[in-house]
């Protein structure tokens, strides 16, 4: 695990090299979801599949999540947006990045790129898109439900149910469950902690003008059933270049229940936008700090081993 | 991997080209994991091969990044988990078991060892 001190806070990050080691590999950064998520969500689902494949993969827990320092203040997207731009720069990513984000972290990556597009090669959102009113009020409706008007316990059983309704292999098992449970808690602890819940949705909304000048290619990928469905659609003719993939079948968590098709979906369109490089001649600065062996990061498969 | 790589002080007791001791495996991934929890470490039923991570030690996916690390770093790159469970559902990454993890580690050094 490294430690990551960047615009005043400690963050976690975590990172997998690129097998087949290129000259300049393109750098893939993955960005999470609020309240619930961190970077455990990439790390077991498509970090191993794009490092395979040639990526430098980096990933962290966003302000406030998982082992990332947790300040009392400073929640809106343009916030995340601060912290991105100080941690690329403490890990001398300079080049244009690409994002793939999922729920709000595709939220995030829409704010980045519109904000600093010459920072971003491309934007996968799963599950997500910029922040706009519907999207304000509904995560101020679901988090004025959650911490005001119902009692701890009570809320924990509707933020259970609420779970439910955006994951599509939630069967009742009481493990399964208890996990959930767990996750809420967690929530509640950054709720309460934090002023989270007023800052997300006063979040700073993409000027229409600037989301349609937008020269990055950005990927949707979607649920057949999830949260964001009318907003992927308004998105696909408003963004010069922008293609949506939906996975049928599945709900708003399609990325870690469907994450083997997310994985080649991304992979695929990646390699249309930014293929991996052979490799070739001797490695720079930016590959060896992404290199095996650099400080916190380590190589997803062996170095050298059974040349599978 | 390579064959310069030392092997770890726990494992050298069954010699350095035989497959690691899994009852010093055991006893190593339990430290790891009280390392992990803490305070809460306390608290903590005997760690055998059966406990289960999530439903009994209540390790979230982000402590198994963690843990994910620390193998690594002991046993290897070839240890860390995020390959070893890629394509398993969150419900099934928390149900695996210490003993799941213990022959992970068995047969990671066992193919670096043959190698």
């Amino acid at each position: 695990m490294a430690m990551v001190r960047a615009g005043g806070l400690r963050h976690h990050v975590e990172r997998l090299a690129p097998e087949g080691v290129s000259r300049r590999p393109p750098v893939v950064v993955f960005l999470h979801g609020a309240f619930i998520d961190t970077l455990a969500s990439f790390y077991f689902t498509l970090a191993p599949a794009f490092a395979a494949h040639g990526r430098a993969t980096v990933m962290y827990d966003l302000r406030g999540h998982g082992r990332t320092e947790r300040p009392g203040s400073g929640y809106r997207v343009e916030d995340f947006t601060t912290d991105l731009v100080a941690l690329l720069d403490a890990l001398g990513l300079t080049e244009p990045v690409h994002l793939v984000g999922n729920s709000f972290g595709g939220t995030l990556a829409f704010d980045f790129a519109v904000h600093h597009p010459d920072r971003v090669a491309s934007v996968t959102a799963v599950e997500a898109c910029p922040v706009n009113p519907g999207w304000a009020d509904a995560m101020a409706g679901a988090l004025h439900r959650a911490t005001e008007t119902l009692p701890e316990d009570q809320a924990l059983a509707w933020f259970t149910e609420q779970y439910g309704t955006v994951s599509s292999t939630r069967t009742g098992d009481p493990a399964h469950d208890a996990r959930i449970a767990r996750l809420g808690r967690n929530a509640g602890r950054l709720i309460k902690a934090t002023t989270i819940a007023r800052d997300l949705p006063r979040s700073r909304r993409p000027p229409a003008h600037r989301l349609a000048s937008l020269a990055c290619p950005v990927l949707l990928i979607n649920g057949e059933h999830g949260l964001v469905a009318a907003e992927a659609a308004y998105l696909t003719t408003a963004l010069p270049r922008c293609r949506r993939v939906v996975v049928p079948g599945h709900k708003h968590s399609v990325l870690v229940e469907a994450p083997a098709e997310v994985s080649r979906v991304t992979l695929a369109w990646l390699d249309e936008h930014a293929p991996a490089r052979p490799a070739a001649g001797a490695p720079d600065a930016a590959l060896a700090r992404l290199a095996p062996g650099a400080s916190g990061v380590r190589p997803a498969r062996p170095a050298t081993g059974s040349g599978r | 991997m390579t064959s310069t790589d030392p092997v770890p002080a726990g494992l050298a007791r069954t010699g350095a080209a035989g497959p690691p001791d899994p009852d010093a495996v055991l006893a190593e991934i339990g430290s790891m994991i009280a390392l992990i929890l803490e305070e809460y470490a306390a608290g903590l039923p005997e760690i055998t091969r059966e406990t289960r991570l999530g439903e009994d030690l209540e390790l979230e996916s982000i402590d198994l990044v963690t843990l994910s690390g620390h193998l690594a770093e002991r046993y290897g790159e070839r240890a860390n988990l995020a390959q070893f469970v890629a394509g398993l559902d969150p419900d099934a990454i928390i149900a695996l078991t210490v003993g799941d993890l213990v022959d992970h580690i068995v047969a990671a050094r066992t193919s670096v060892a043959g190698e």
